[in-house]
């Protein structure tokens, strides 16, 4: 390639094998199925190649033409067909999914009266019509084969009956007694029956105690409200609103609560089509490198114990520049000693004066209690209450309490908890090691626990029940802003469960109730007139429209701001290695045995099926510590071995755990996948570590080397390393002043073809943009198009190979240096190339092109020679090695989208852009004689997607949404040199720093 | 060398016709649980195929009928009939009959009933004349070919909407004007590319 064609972009890298550029690393993209292909057999079934070949000569010798008459097929109608089902056409219902304090609205699709995948609620205001991983895969869990099935007595299998006689015993000796000896332990809710339930208990049981308790909560932001506002308020964002954004360890377009809103309003506000367009500048102030990390602006990597440091700095420098925060004096601290850059202070101050009423600090939930105050009182005092943030007093709820929990362990301890109900949960695993809970249960002469799976607390109880799922029971939530939605079942419990409501009816009042009919008598005092009809119209929507609670404008208590701040300023910043620990893919550890989750690569270091101890590259080399070596973390006593990862730019003297793995003997997926965080773990934030190598290595499988779109000459020393522009971006002042989206990037001529494209005729004509600015980096995308497409989990082995299924796959890039990287995010998946390079390569044509712009796979055609895969240069192309099909469990093949194909071994898959919700929305368009709308059809990433960053639809209609954006300045494609013309563009990335900092992380 | 070439051209002929689904499928004509007529119900008694293939029109699947579409007529006609036990059996016992499948495609190919009666191609283009029948059998190969060979070529196929359900229809006389009138009308364009079925 000449000098003239040479694109410039930014030095992107990946991994620090690729920055190092390692020899094995060369040889890993040098091969796309990486050596060892044909020797998998062996691995497989202990066969060689030969053995194999000579078992399957010999059987089809002897299968002679038995096999020649077709299987028999059957066709079992209904006995009655129900009004609205019509065989082959799918229902969708209207339900929500509870999931901490909020309450996420969903609709479900509803094939043959199974539910089949899950998507959000467009009306809804929880998730208004997008999910997030844990949404999309929460339907595997209906379907877990490793779900408890019955109800166990001391490790024997019982009736309901049995153990309804028994707890009637126990009703009418706590009715004596005033419920002394009683205790029930709860998770999170937000619920009105559950709520109601929870009040008919306490009005029985006076004496008894009711605890909720879970490890990824919100207690130290509604302790820091109350402490300065007077009462427990839940602040809600607007950040669509804002101009400048602060983030003081809240990873709020992933995982805290409220993500998908936040994520949503955050984009919302980076969509820039125009050099006029604004767009807001967010500064992240973290410890670990986060998602929403990656999307700031400018970042500060600071220790857990140095951000209430930062935070008072940061009220320290407003106040001198002229804010009011009440009559609040900010106790000094020495900066220095904080490791706190002053001028990062400033400007962030300056911004933030600039943009009063505009701007939000949001703080995580990790934050002491301290900092959620000072950051309230900040909040108000720069006039955002009410306009990016508004706070409401929560209805219906039982939040976590650390404190509750205590005394709850202390009686179990002491034997006063003569019966224990663990309604929902795992607490031998989650409650913080120090409490000692598993030996408190020995205090406890009857225990109880109500739960999807034999987990670890199960072990140790005399009556396990087994949980019915949110999709195959009654109920009701109520969202983060109030709304009130009902859960409805799509189908009849798998196993003949109970749900949380039905067990606590039955605690509260020892009668037998049914979830539906506990529902009703909620929904009876909300509903006051004509309540079948309302009722009726309530299960269509999913919720009551307007339900929200009203906001409140509180006010900050000068003197309860003072003691947060004088209490922050004296915590003590110079421990040698603090911990902190995160939810992962699989939350708190509640979605350990869901293979989806677990396969999902992490969202920043994309490790899968694993968690790590990660440090960042200085702390690692200070400590003598590689990626993939063995470490012991010792605190306190406790002590935990895990592998090492060395995460670039996260804050040094930090540890990174993800909460959620380690688990035992809970089911096939979840089982010793990973080590137990929770070990370490103490009901004060962070802990100082001790770290100790020992001896092995790790076996690691990661894919943030796969799919390398290259750019590297193999073998030509005097070759310069070729940068590929694949991921653009550009600052927004450089993009406002020359409209280029990159710095320098020379024309590309127009180059032939020598193959025919089809016609194009056909109205409609497909294409799709992702907004790099829009992509947070979430995964909603990967996993809802494995929901949707019947993707099979390959697992760690397969994944280390190279050979994970997804379809669609988030890259992630680094720039900068090792110390303080930026990271880049970009989803990848077919591009449907007009000029596709993998369509003439195939021998029997397998992959051809159709005249609505397609890329088309025909599975049953291909023979599996994979030299499309080869031929591709994006490497979207997924081969099954294996037949993933055989090894699907009955119930999980009920989860299967019957629209599309189940692929068997030896066949290519891609994306196809949803081929199946184009044909079906093409045919009911045909049907009511109508044209198919530019933006009717939604491929399931874009459906998920929180930030609507893909959008989908008809290029040919100039109305629709993608046409609009792909004549956005943004607009490029992917290795356009190549002149593939793919319909698949990006919208490239912009950033917006201040103009007096760096544009760099710093730390 | 020559009876090589008449072998190899005996054993290709051979499994081109013997393994195509002309040879396989067609004539297929599996025994039901109940000897449902065909030729009983719609040849003499003359109902529509859609009173019990309900959703034919609606939908991708035409639907065989639930037991109470039987039982609609068979609480009152042939009460007590031996043939008829097993769908009382079912209706009293609320357990579902289990036909035997007829007409069937390989899973990764999707077909649409909807689309095709809406463009006015018959029952009987597919299912043969099913008037005549006792009992049910596949009278064509339902091959892809086959299916190209319409798709390539509607025009012999696409009947008035009255028709539709018509068995033994013969296209009339000016049956290429009429179907050039209603290809422009209802905007029919059978597609011959990959994705239409193959998903």
């Amino acid at each position: 390639m000449n000098d003239d064609l040479k694109p410039q972009s930014k030095d992107y890298w990946r991994s620090l094998d690729e920055l190092a550029d390692t020899p094995q690393f060369r040889e890993f993209l040098h091969r796309e199925f990486p050596k060892g292909t044909g020797e998998e057999l062996a691995d497989k079934n202990n066969w060689s190649r030969r053995n194999f070949l000579t078992l399957m000569g010999a059987s089809l010798a002897m299968a002679g033409l038995a096999s020649c008459r077709r299987p028999i097929e059957k066709i079992v109608p209904h006995v009655v067909l129900p009004e609205v089902y019509e065989p082959g056409t799918p229902i969708h219902y209207a339900t929500s999914m509870p999931f901490g304090l909020d309450s996420y609205g969903l609709l479900v699709k509803s094939n043959d009266g199974r539910p089949t995948k899950i998507e959000g609620n467009p009306e809804h205001p929880s998730t208004i019509g997008r999910a997030d991983i844990w949404i999309q895969a929460a339907i595997l869990g209906l379907y877990d084969p490793d779900r408890a099935k019955n109800i166990t007595h001391s490790g024997k299998e019982v009736a309901w009956d049995d153990f309804v006689a028994d707890w009637s015993t126990q009703f009418t000796k706590f009715s004596a007694n005033r419920g002394q000896g009683l205790a029930v332990m709860s998770e999170q809710f937000s619920s009105p029956t559950l709520a109601r339930l929870k009040e008919e208990f306490m009005e029985a049981f006076p004496s008894a105690q009711f605890v909720s308790y879970e490890p990824v909560n919100d207690e130290t932001i509604y302790d820091g409200i109350e402490a300065v506002a007077g009462a427990r308020l839940q602040p809600l964002h607007s950040l669509h609103l804002a101009k400048v954004i602060l983030s003081i360890d809240s990873d709020f377009v992933f995982s805290e609560t409220g993500h998908i809103v936040d994520a949503m309003g955050f984009a919302d506000g980076r969509r820039v089509h125009s050099q006029q367009d604004e767009m807001n500048r967010l500064y992240a102030v973290e410890s670990a490198y986060t998602l929403t990390g990656s999307k700031a602006d400018h970042r500060l990597a600071l220790k857990p114990s140095q951000v209430g440091g930062f935070v008072l700095a940061l009220a320290r420098e407003l106040s001198s520049q002229g804010l009011s925060i009440g009559r609040f004096d900010a106790p000094s601290a020495n900066t220095a000693d904080t490791g706190i850059d002053q001028k990062f202070v400033n400007v962030l101050a300056k911004d933030l004066l600039a943009s009063k009423g505009q701007n939000v600090i949001l703080a995580g939930r990790r934050q002491p209690a301290e900092v959620h105050s000072l950051v309230f009182a900040l909040n108000e005092a720069l006039g955002n209450v009410g306009q990016t943030v508004t706070y409401i007093a929560p209805l219906d709820r039982s939040e976590s309490s650390t404190t509750g929990l205590e005394k709850l362990v202390a009686d179990m301890k002491s034997g006063a908890v003569e019966t224990l109900v663990v309604l929902g949960g795992n607490p031998v695993y989650t409650v913080p090691v120090e409490f000692g809970f598993a030996d408190a249960l020995k205090g406890v002469a009857n225990k109880i626990q109500l739960s999807s799976h034999h987990d670890e607390t199960s072990a140790l109880v005399d009556w396990h029940l087994h949980q019915s799922h949110f999709l195959e029971s009654w109920g009701d939530g109520r969202s983060l802003d109030g709304t009130v939605s009902v859960i409805q079942p799509l189908i009849d419990p798998l196993y003949a469960s109970v749900s949380d409501v039905e067990l606590l009816a039955l605690v509260a009042s020892g009668k037998i109730v049914k979830g539906y009919d506990a529902v009703r008598e909620t929904w009876n005092s909300f509903i006051t007139s004509d309540f079948e009809n309302q009722w009726r119209k309530i299960l269509h929507d999913g919720f009551v429209p307007k339900s929200a609670i009203g906001i409140i404008t509180p006010k900050t208590n000068a003197s309860s701001l003072a003691a947060s701040a004088r209490s922050l300023a004296s915590v003590e910043t110079g421990r040698e290695l603090e911990l902190v620990l995160l939810p992962s893919n699989l939350y708190d550890g509640r979605y350990a045995n869901n293979g989806w989750l677990q396969e999902l690569p992490e969202p920043i270091n994309k490790f899968t099926w694993d968690n790590f101890a990660q440090f960042s590259f200085r702390t690692a080399q200070r400590l003598g510590v590689a990626t993939g070596d063995l470490v012991k973390l010792e605190i306190a006593g406790r002590s935990i071995n895990i592998p090492a990862w060395i995460t670039p730019g996260q804050a040094n003297d930090t540890i990174v755990i993800a909460l959620g793995y380690g688990r035992k003997n809970v089911g096939s997926v979840a089982n010793d996948v990973g080590s137990n965080a929770y070990l370490l773990t103490s009901a004060k934030n962070s802990g100082v570590a001790s770290v100790t190598k020992i001896p092995g290595t790790h076996f690691i499988a990661q894919t943030q080397e796969h799919g390398t779109m290259g750019g590297f000459e193999l073998g030509d020393p005097l070759q310069e390393k070729q940068k590929r522009p694949i991921l653009r971006e550009n600052t927004l002042s450089k993009f406002r002043e020359n409209g280029l989206l990159f710095p320098l990037h020379p024309e590309i001529p127009t180059q032939q073809s020598i193959y025919t494209e089809p016609a194009y005729t056909s109205d409609l004509q497909w294409g799709m943009t992702i907004d790099l600015n829009a992509c947070v980096g979430c995964g909603a995308c990967v996993v809802a198009c494995q929901s949707e497409n019947n993707i099979p989990v390959v697992g760690k082995e397969q994944v280390s190979k190279g050979r994970e299924m997804h379809w669609i796959r988030v890259d992630r890039y680094y720039s900068g240096d090792l110390d303080t990287p930026e990271i880049a995010l970009q989803p990848v998946t077919c591009q449907h190339c007009e000029n596709a390079p993998c369509e003439p390569v195939c021998p029997v044509g397998a992959t051809v092109h159709d005249d609505q712009g397609l890329n088309v796979m025909i599975y049953n055609r291909c023979v599996g020679t994979r030299y499309c895969s080869n031929n591709c240069p994006y490497k979207v192309r997924r081969f099954n090695f294996f037949n993933y099909a055989l090894e699907i469990p009955e119930t999980v093949q009920m989860q299967k989208n019957p629209d599309v194909t189940v692929r068997s071994r030896g066949v290519m898959e891609k994306c196809t852009f949803c081929i199946q919700r184009i044909e079906v929305t093409r045919l009911k368009a045909k049907l009511e004689t109508r044209n198919v709308g530019g933006d009717e059809v939604h491929t399931a990433c874009q459906q998920a997607c929180p930030t609507d960053a893909i959008v989908f639809g008809n290029i040919k209609d100039p109305n629709s949404n993608v046409a609009r954006l792909k004549k956005s300045p943004r607009n490029y494609q992917l290795l356009e040199e190549l002149n593939t013309k793919p319909r698949l563009t990006y919208l490239g990335l912009l950033r917006n720093p201040h103009p007096e900092l760096e544009m760099s992380t710093e730390s | 060398m020559l009876a090589l070439g008449f072998l190899l051209t005996g054993a290709v002929g051979g499994i081109w016709y013997y393994g195509s689904p002309k040879y396989t499928d067609v004539g297929y004509r599996p025994e039901q649980p109940v000897p449902y007529s065909h030729k009983l119900h719609v040849g003499d008694l003359g109902m529509d195929c859609r009173y019990c293939h309900t959703t034919v029109e609606r939908s991708a699947k035409a639907n065989i009928p639930p037991t109470a579409t039987c039982m609609n007529c068979h609480t009152l006609v042939r009460p007590t009939s031996e043939a008829l036990a097993p769908i009382r059996a079912s209706f009293a016992e609320n357990k579902p009959m289990e036909w035997i499948r007829v007409h069937d495609l390989p899973d990764f190919a999707y077909f649409s009933h909807s689309s095709h009666i809406r463009v006015g191609v018959g029952c009987e283009s597919c299912h043969g004349n099913v008037a005549q029948m006792e009992i049910v059998q596949q009278t064509e190969p339902l091959s892809m070919g086959w299916c190209l060979d319409c798709h390539r070529n509607p025009d012999q196929h696409l009947r008035p909407m009255s028709e539709i359900t018509t068995m033994g229809w013969v296209p009339p006389d000016n049956q290429a004007e009429f179907a050039a009138r209603v290809k422009a009308e209802k905007n029919i364009n059978p597609p011959e590319d990959c994705s239409a079925c193959h998903r």
